[in-house]
């Protein structure tokens, strides 16, 4: 060859060869070679070069390429092209059938959909770390408590850093920042941390302003959320400005929860973070450079913790490794910590920290005292496996209508295989249609999840999980593969059983033996309504339960009262002026609001006793307190007025003097009490009558309480207001605040809504235990229908005979629906001792519980039935009304 | 009605195919119709145009030699079929008839 050397471009020649149609091939490339070797000649390799694959690319069309059907394996593709018609046609032909499975898988499917929805959601968390996966979060775990604790004591960050070479760095987060910012009469509320610099080096948080190479090393700097940023500044640049900062000791996580006001100093804004942009498991309204602890604690305005390995609940540490290093060697450092630290603290022998990977946090196993609240993987498991139960519930209803119609498809059956298909062949056409109608289904659950979501995002607890559910591309991957499998897996049991049909057998139209007895099928359905009965009776008994919740007698009157926050006001001057208003009762004031989930504890001794101490709930409140709450004082007084005098005073419960130990509560009056830790002595004064300051949910009801005076812990006011005009005094009750605090907005809820308000996590699992009840009856009952419909389709004919015959529509209704009656009456027989017991189990662990009868069961089998006779009912009174004539004509 | 479709492309290729004779094949179908109408003609287009009066019946085609330019590859000889004529024909005449029919002045409005 003489141009041995002058190849065109064999990227483009393999192309052109590979795309090109197999019959053209030959002489086209032909073509080509001629005239780049003709081009070569004339005008040098790259003209011939360029012009070669302009010619290529010209050639790729339509009538050049080859059909993409394929040349040489065209039978594949036509068979699949075939199956795909046969299964068009198919589920078109049975309308109702289709309509039943598809219907049934795209409910299921939705469901399924939405928690691979939250599951992405939560995985888009911490995903803009550079570092990911070299991040841990060290976790502190005691023996006396299950689950580990989220955070880590103080000092851990500083020793790992400086004495293991494992860490390349480490950061913490403490929390304790949370109050009021003001900038020129701006006032705004934040919640936060602590933060030093080494915070930018592990985490890849960017900031929208400022510069974060500097911004938490200086003391009194302070990094601000967007939010924030606008409330104080507005349009104005927030970096260099200096705010006035009050810590009110908000938690960073709860909303209420506050101690007195103490003034921190003015502190300097050097940066302004957007959490939309980066979403973290860390949220923060707030970070003030670790810097300024020191100062802060010179002042004695925060404690010292820097050398205080014993308590571990007032701070997040996370540790950045060495790329070569493994969480292997993370945990033999934490190992030698704890053993160097902690072999002689006798209370907290035992404890462990457990280095725990970035990625693993959200969504994560449930942590003790979380940086924010999260769904716990728990939670996943659990309403995954109810998911998984439904969705099995409309899979088998696809396996069960496609099975039992065999005998309707064994001619077609018949025919393919006398026409040559082999069973491999009928299995790919089953699993084809059985595909195909979960991808109709994925459409329509697609449209079913545009409802849904907005429903879960409004759900109570959405407010603390932030759930956004946003669809993307790797989402609808998901989506699609799990389609796959539903088909699959929904097609796989009778596409293997259809395709063993004897085609002899089949074109005589003899009945097979499972086509009569159909016993897998009623096996599958009866379990269907057992799953069913069982989720009725669960959401009965959990609205029950929260019915009961709300009617329980608290033991004081709240209906009339209205809690305002002082948020940091004096509550003499706020009562003083409130109280001229017309329409208020009365006011008292408390430190937190008993029975809405806060309690404080304390432990009291008698005097010169040799008991134990006995741990009690403490309530701060004012004197007038019991009279506004309607609480009876059953011995002694009640609370003095307060004065330097009156500060020993305390009142106790009922409980708490049997737990002392006394018969009558007239004996406890006058007792000295001693109290633990602080060594104060004080006085019983009067003994007020139990009355509810915990939670419904919560265990124990009703526990040794005390009340005594302290005006500077008062953080509420309760104003028992007329129940006339309420809005007109309200709206005077606002008018009035705004003159005692122009900074902070009324802050101030109905009390009987609050306690209301405890219930709606309860409200919560109704829905959606309720919802998967309806999903599961639903599905069960499209199931039923399309068993109905099918066996009196099969039996029109000889109901019509019998009808010649003179049998009358009772009788045949009767005749139809025996069997399905039999199959519910089965499944009423195993679920309802089912549902009594598993029901009955849990409702242990509920303090308060309702009490679960039999009422509820047979409520529960009541809708059962009702639904299941109308399902049957629907099918078997349309076959009996049917006029002989028409059906006994049809041939 | 249309009976015999053929697009002026297609009509060019036909003519082409006829004036080379025996010698018509990709290349030099292409060179002659690029030297006579100074048109370029990529190679898809014409392969395209080729096929497709192919698959109407007007063309028929036979395997050629393989020579060493071509990398061994054969050409792919092309001749008009006795239905491409008919359609050629008909083309042609159509029009004329359709020339014929323009009155005169239409045609003078040029000159004036």
């Amino acid at each position: 060859m003489k141009h041995n050397s002058q190849h065109p471009p064999k990227f483009f020649l393999k192309f052109f060869r590979w795309f090109c149609h197999p019959k053209l091939q030959k002489y086209i490339e032909g073509d080509l070679m001629e005239l780049y070797d003709e081009r070569l000649r004339q005008k040098g390799k790259r003209k011939a070069d360029l012009k070669f694959v302009i010619d290529v690319l010209l050639l790729f069309r339509p009538s050049i390429i080859k059909p993409a059907e394929g040349y040489h394996h065209l039978n594949e593709y036509g068979m699949l092209k075939n199956y795909f018609k046969i299964s068009i046609r198919t589920i078109w032909k049975h309308k109702v059938f289709s309509f039943i499975n598809i219907f049934g898988l795209a409910v299921a499917m939705s469901i399924c959909m939405l928690i691979i929805l939250m599951l992405a959601d939560q995985h888009r968390y911490d995903q803009f770390h550079g570092k990911r996966d070299r991040i841990y979060r060290i976790l502190t775990k005691i023996p006396k408590s299950l689950k580990p604790n989220a955070s880590s004591p103080f000092p851990l960050a500083s020793a790992m850093k400086s004495d293991y070479s494992i860490v390349e760095d480490a950061t913490h987060l403490v929390p304790g920042v949370g109050g009021d910012a003001v900038y020129e009469q701006r006032s705004a509320e934040m919640r936060g941390f602590f933060a030093d610099q080494s915070f930018f080096n592990v985490f890849s948080f960017e900031l929208e302003k400022g510069n974060k190479d500097k911004a938490l090393t200086s003391p009194n700097a302070m990094i601000i959320s967007t939010e924030i940023a606008h409330i104080l500044f507005k349009d104005e640049e927030p970096i260099g400005k200096t705010v006035e900062f009050t810590n009110r000791g908000l938690s960073h996580l709860v909303k209420d929860g506050e101690s007195t006001p103490t003034y921190w100093g003015t502190y300097t804004i050097t940066g302004v973070i957007d959490h939309q942009k980066q979403k973290s498991h860390i949220k923060f309204g707030v970070l003030i450079s670790a810097s300024t602890i020191t100062s802060l604690h010179a002042d004695e305005k925060i404690r010292d913790m820097s050398d205080n390995w014993s308590e571990y609940s007032n701070c997040y540490t996370y540790v950045l490794l060495h790329p070569e290093n493994t969480p292997e060697d993370l945990t033999r450092a934490l190992g030698e910590i704890v053993a160097h630290k902690y072999t002689n603290a006798a209370e907290l022998k035992g404890l462990k920290l457990i280095g725990q990977p970035l990625p693993a946090i959200t969504p994560g196993i449930f942590v003790g005292n979380p940086i924010s609240f999260s769904l716990p993987i728990e939670v996943y498991y659990f309403l995954s496996f109810l998911a998984f139960a439904i969705m099995l519930s409309a899979g088998v209803n696809y396996t069960n209508l496609s099975t039992a119609r065999a005998l309707t498809r064994a001619k077609e059956i018949g025919v393919r295989k006398v026409t040559g298909a082999k069973r491999k062949d009928l299995i790919y056409q089953f699993l084809s249609e059985s595909i195909l109608i979960a991808f109709l289904a994925m459409i329509l659950a697609m449209i079913l999840l545009q409802f849904m979501k907005p429903a879960f995002r409004g759900l109570w607890v959405n407010q603390y999980l932030n759930f956004e559910l946003p669809e993307n591309i790797s989402v609808y991957f998901y989506f699609v593969l799990f389609t796959l499998l539903v088909g699959l897996l929904a097609g796989i049991y009778p596409a293997f059983r259809l395709s063993k049909l004897q085609p002899i057998l089949a074109i005589q139209k003899k009945e097979s033996s499972f086509s009569k007895k159909l016993g897998m099928q009623k096996f599958l359905s009866v379990s269907q309504f057992i799953i069913s009965l069982f989720f009725i009776t669960t959401s009965i008994l959990i609205y029950n339960q929260f019915k009961h919740h709300l009617s329980i007698d608290y033991g004081f009157n709240a209906k009339p009262i209205v809690n305002i926050k002082l948020q940091g006001n004096d509550y003499t001057k706020v009562s003083n002026e409130l109280s001229k208003l017309p329409g208020v009762i009365s006011i008292s004031a408390s430190d937190y609001l008993p029975a809405t989930g806060t309690q404080n504890g304390t432990a009291l001794k008698i005097v010169g006793s040799e008991k134990d101490y006995l741990s009690l709930t403490v309530l701060v409140t004012d004197e007038k307190f019991a009279d506004n709450f309607a609480l009876k004082i059953v011995a002694g007084k009640n609370l003095p007025a307060f004065n330097q005098a009156a500060d020993r005073f305390i009142l106790v419960n009922e409980s708490a003097v049997n737990k002392f130990g006394y018969q009558h509560p007239s004996e406890i009056v006058g007792q000295l009490m001693e109290q633990y830790n602080t060594g104060e002595t004080f006085e019983v004064i009067g003994v007020i009558k139990d009355f509810r300051f915990r939670m419904p949910s919560e265990q124990e009801a009703i526990a040794p309480l005390m009340i005594y005076d302290r005006p500077a812990s008062l953080r509420y006011a309760n104003v028992k207001i007329a129940a006339a005009n309420r809005s007109q005094t309200l709206a005077k009750i606002e008018d009035t605040w705004k003159r005692i605090d122009p900074v902070h907005l009324l802050d101030c809820q109905f009390y009987d809504e609050q306690l209301a308000e405890t219930n709606q996590g309860l409200v919560d699992i109704v829905s959606i235990i309720g919802c998967f009840a309806f999903l599961a009856i639903l599905i069960a009952c499209l199931g039923l229908l399309g068993m109905a419909t099918y066996t009196t389709e099969r039996r029109i004919k000889e109901i019509g005979i019998r009808k010649v015959m003179g049998a009358e529509n009772r009788a045949i209704i009767w005749l139809l629906s025996k069997g399905f009656l039999k199959m519910l009456a089965l499944s009423i027989i195993v679920g309802a001792p089912v549902s009594y017991f598993v029901n009955n189990f849990w409702l242990q662990y509920f303090p308060n519980r309702v009490d679960f009868g039999i009422g509820t069961v047979l409520f529960g089998i009541f809708i059962l039935m009702f639904l299941g006779l109308i399902t049957i009912g629907s099918q078997t009174w349309r076959a009996s009304k049917g006029n002989p004539a028409d059906t006994l004509r049809m041939e | 009605m249309k009976k015999y479709q053929l697009g002026e492309f297609e009509e060019v290729v036909m003519l082409t195919v006829g004036i080379l004779y025996n010698e018509a094949y990709g290349v030099s179908i292409k060179k002659d119709i690029e030297t006579r109408l100074k048109r370029s003609v990529s190679v898809g287009a014409l392969q395209t145009a080729l096929r497709r009066l192919e698959d109407k019946g007007y063309l028929k085609s036979f395997e050629g030699e393989a020579t060493e330019e071509r990398a061994g590859r054969p050409k792919k000889y092309f001749q008009i079929t006795a239905l491409g004529k008919k359609a050629m024909e008909y083309t042609k005449s159509t029009r004329d008839e359709l020339w014929n029919a323009i009155p005169k002045m239409a045609l003078q409005v040029k000159i004036v």
